[in-house]
C-alpha cells in the first residue's frame, strides 16, 4: 500500500518565493549603499557662512571648510553666506585666497545678507557672482587706520623702527595696504565696476539696488536663489544643501572703535586680556559702534526701561553703568 | 585533508579579494587634498602697490637780509594751571595740536638768521584778574606781547574781542601775520569767524582731497602756485604738500598764492575745487593747514622752500614796535644788513608749547 507522505522538498513555486525573499532582504541591506553610490557625485551645494568680524579664527574655519569642500566630490557648488563689516587685513586676504582657489574648481556664488563690506567684500570678490538683497550694504574698499603720529623717542629697543617709526614711512605703509586691497578688487571685478579706480578707492558703500547698477554686485536675490543659481550653473538637478557654520564656538568677537582705533572684544563682560587692539583694519567703520555709545544693560534695566534695545548686552569697562536707552 | 586545504584556500582567496578590492577602491576614490593648482595673483607681485617710503630732505633757507625781528608764535596753548576742560587733558590728550617740534623748521630758520622767536602762553593768574568797574581796560596779555613783536604766527582762532582789536591794530601798524588753520577748526564754536573778519580772510568748511595724485594719502594734497600773485612766497616752490587742508580766501582779488593740483575735490561737495589753500593780503598770509610746518612734512615736495619764504614774509614787515625795547632802528626790507654777524639770537621765551 502506498501512503502519500507530505513531501519535504519545496515546490518550485516555494523555492521562487524563498529566493525572492532572500533577495529582498539582501537588497534592503544593500539599497542605502547602492542609493548613495549612484546618487552621490556632485549633488550637494555647500553653504559656507562668513558672519561677524573678520578675524583669524574665522579665516581658519573658512579656509578649512573650503579645503574640505574642494576635496569632496559630492559637493558640486558653493554659496558663501556673508554678513560681515570686515576686519583684519590678513584674515581677509586668507579668505580671498581660499575663495579664489575654490572658484577655480567649481561655481562659487556669494550671497550677501545685511552687509558684506571692506574685508568681507575682499573675501567674496573672487566669487563667480555676487547676490545682494535690495538693502544689503556692500563696498568700503579701503583701509581704516589712524593718522601716523610722531612720538617722543623710546630708549631701549635695538633699532629705530623696533618701537617707533617715521611718520612718512607709516603713511607709505598704510597707502601700500590700501592699494593692495584696491588693486586686488580691480583685478577681480575691474571689468564689472562701472567707475574708475579712483572712485573705487573712495571706499564708499552701496545699497544692493545701487550695487547691481555700478558693478559691486551682480544680481538681486536671496540666499535660496543664490543656492539655486549655483546648482543650476553646475547642472546639479536634484541637490541637497549642506550648511557649514564657521567662526569661533564661543561666538564671534564684538568690534568696537575708540577715537583712535578698532578693538575686538572677545566676551560680553571683558577683562583686559579679552580686548584686542586691531590698529589697521579692512573694516567698514560706520558699522562698528563707538565705545562711548555702548552701555551695559542688565535684566532690570530692560524691565524698567522697556525701550532699551539695539546695542544689546555688549558691556564694556568704560561704558557708563547707568542703564537705559543705548545711543 | 583535501577538504581542509580547499576550505583554507577558499578563505584566503576570499579575504584577499575583499581586502584587495577595498584597497583598490580606496585608491581609486581617494579624496585627500589634491595638489593645489598654482594661482598667480599678479596684482600682489607687480610691485606697483608698494608706496615709496623715502622720507625726503629739507633745507629751509631765508633770503631776507632784514635786521633782527621779533616773531611771536601763538601755538594755541590753554593757560597753564587752569582747570582742564576735559580730564583727558591731564593725561596729555586733548592738548594743543601744535607742539614745539611742529614749528621748529620755521622757528629754526628765523633763529639761524638772527631773529627772535617768542612763544605766547597765557598766564592763568593774569587772566583771572578782574578789571575794576570804571577802570580802563589795559592791553591783554597777548596785546602786551604783540606790542614787542614785528610779526605774528598763530595756530589759534578763538580770540576774544579785545585780542582781535589788538591783532587788527598790529596788522595796521605794518606787522605781518601768518594764520595757519585746519579743517577741524570749523568744528569748534564759531570763534574763528571773528579772526577771519578781523584779517579780511575767509575759511571754507570742508577739507580738500585728491584721489588721483597725492602724497601717500588722499588728504595730503599737493598745492601749486597760482602764478597770479606774490612770486616771493612761491619762489622755489613747484609743489607743496598740505596734509589736511581747508580752502581759504580773501576779500581782495589776486591774492591767491597756492591752489590744489588738478583732480582735487572738496569734502563737503565731492566736487572738484580750485579754491586756494594759501592766500596773501598785504600783511596777512592765511594757510588752510598747519601740519606742513612739521619736520617730517617740511621734507616733502618743496615745503622747505615754502617755509623759508614764509619766514622771509614774516621778517619783511613795516612795523616798528613801540614796546619796551623801544625805538630801535627802523626795520624792514631797506634796513642795513650784516648777514655774517646776526645779532645774538634769543631762545624762544617759552618752551611750553610742547606740553
Amino acid at each position: 500500500m502506498s501512503t502519500k507522505q507530505p513531501s519535504t522538498a519545496l515546490t518550485s513555486r516555494q523555492q521562487l518565493a524563498v529566493v525572492v525573499v532572500a533577495a529582498a532582504v539582501v537588497g534592503a541591506v544593500l539599497a542605502p549603499s547602492v542609493y548613495a553610490a549612484t546618487n552621490d557625485p556632485d549633488d550637494t551645494v555647500a553653504v559656507v557662512e562668513i558672519e561677524g568680524p573678520v578675524t583669524s579664527a574665522l579665516a581658519d574655519d573658512v579656509e578649512s571648510e573650503l579645503a574640505d569642500i574642494r576635496a569632496n566630490d559630492s559637493v558640486g557648488a558653493v554659496v558663501l553666506k556673508l554678513d560681515t563689516p570686515g576686519g583684519a587685513p590678513v584674515a581677509s586676504e586668507r579668505m580671498y585666497k581660499a575663495v579664489q582657489r575654490t572658484s577655480e574648481q567649481m561655481t562659487v556664488i556669494a550671497s550677501v545678507q545685511s552687509m558684506s563690506a571692506s574685508g568681507g567684500y575682499y573675501a567674496m570678490a573672487p566669487a563667480d557672482e555676487i547676490y545682494v538683497l535690495p538693502t544689503s550694504t556692500v563696498g568700503s574698499i579701503g583701509l581704516n587706520a589712524p593718522a601716523p603720529r610722531n612720538t617722543a623717542p623710546v630708549q631701549g629697543p635695538s633699532g629705530p623702527d623696533k618701537a617707533g617709526g617715521n611718520e612718512i614711512q607709516a603713511w607709505a605703509e598704510q597707502q601700500t595696504l590700501a592699494d593692495t586691497f584696491v588693486d586686488a578688487m580691480m583685478a577681480e571685478r575691474g571689468d564689472e565696476f562701472k567707475m574708475p579706480r579712483e572712485e573705487v578707492a573712495q571706499a564708499d558703500v552701496y545699497l544692493g539696488t545701487e550695487a547691481v547698477q555700478n558693478g559691486y554686485a551682480d544680481e538681486i536675490g536671496s540666499l535660496n536663489e543664490a543656492i539655486h543659481a549655483a546648482a543650476t550653473a553646475e547642472n546639479l538637478g536634484e541637490y541637497e544643501v549642506d550648511t557649514r557654520e564657521t567662526g569661533p564656538d564661543t561666538g564671534f568677537p564684538i568690534l568696537l572703535r575708540t577715537d583712535t582705533q578698532v578693538v575686538a572684544v572677545h566676551a560680553n563682560d571683558p577683562g583686559y586680556g579679552e580686548v584686542e587692539p586691531m590698529g589697521l583694519t579692512y573694516v567698514h567703520l560706520e558699522a562698528v559702534p563707538h565705545v562711548d555709545t555702548v552701555e551695559r544693560f542688565s535684566e532690570s534695566d530692560l524691565d524698567r526701561g522697556g525701550a532699551a534695545a539695539g546695542t544689546g548686552a555688549t558691556g564694556n569697562e568704560t561704558a557708563r553703568l547707568t542703564g537705559g536707552v543705548g545711543a | 585533508m583535501s577538504d581542509l586545504r580547499t576550505l583554507a584556500a577558499a578563505f584566503v582567496v576570499t579575504l584577499a579579494t575583499i581586502t584587495g578590492g577595498a584597497a583598490l577602491t580606496g585608491f581609486v576614490t581617494a579624496d585627500g587634498a589634491a595638489p593645489a593648482p598654482e594661482i598667480q595673483n599678479e596684482h600682489y607681485v607687480d610691485g606697483d602697490a608698494i608706496a615709496n617710503d623715502t622720507p625726503g630732505r629739507m633745507d629751509v633757507e631765508m633770503e631776507s637780509a632784514a635786521r633782527s625781528q621779533t616773531v611771536l608764535v601763538d601755538p594755541g596753548v590753554e593757560p597753564t594751571g587752569a582747570v582742564p576742560v576735559s580730564p583727558l587733558a591731564l593725561l596729555g590728550f586733548g592738548g594743543p595740536e601744535v607742539a614745539d617740534r611742529d614749528v621748529r623748521p620755521l622757528a629754526n630758520a628765523l633763529i639761524e638768521n638772527g631773529h627772535d622767536v617768542g612763544v605766547y602762553v597765557p598766564d592763568p593768574e593774569q587772566q583771572r584778574r578782574a578789571v575794576p568797574p570804571g577802570a580802563e581796560q589795559g592791553p591783554t596779555q597777548l596785546g602786551e606781547r604783540l606790542a614787542e613783536a614785528d610779526a605774528f604766527v598763530t595756530f589759534r582762532t578763538d580770540y576774544d574781542e579785545a585780542e582781535l582789536d589788538e591783532i587788527e591794530s598790529f596788522v595796521e601798524s605794518g606787522g605781518h601775520v601768518v594764520v595757519a588753520t585746519e579743517p577741524d577748526a570749523a568744528f569748534d564754536q564759531p570763534g574763528a569767524v571773528g579772526l577771519d573778519a578781523t584779517l579780511d580772510v575767509t575759511t571754507e568748511p570742508g577739507y580738500v582731497y585728491n584721489m588721483e595724485e597725492n602724497d601717500l594719502n588722499y588728504q595730503r594734497v599737493y598745492a601749486e602756485p597760482t602764478g597770479e600773485s606774490d612770486a616771493a612766497l612761491t619762489e622755489g616752490v613747484d609743489r607743496a604738500v598740505l596734509p589736511s587742508a581747508t580752502p581759504v580766501g580773501t576779500t581782495i582779488a589776486g591774492s591767491d598764492v597756492l591752489r590744489p593740483v588738478e583732480g582735487s575735490e572738496l569734502s563737503t561737495t565731492r566736487a572738484s575745487t580750485e579754491a586756494p589753500l594759501l592766500v596773501r593780503t598785504d600783511g596777512v598770509v592765511m594757510v588752510g593747514d598747519s601740519d606742513f610746518l612739521s619736520p617730517e612734512n617740511a621734507a616733502r615736495a618743496d615745503n622747505d622752500a615754502l617755509i623759508g619764504n614764509l619766514a622771509d614774509f614774516l621778517v619783511t614787515n613795516d612795523r616798528t614796535p613801540p614796546g619796551p625795547e623801544g625805538q630801535r632802528s627802523p626795520t624792514g626790507p631797506t634796513g642795513p644788513t650784516e648777514p655774517g654777524q646776526p645779532s645774538e639770537p634769543r631762545q624762544p621765551s617759552g618752551n611750553e608749547t610742547a606740553g
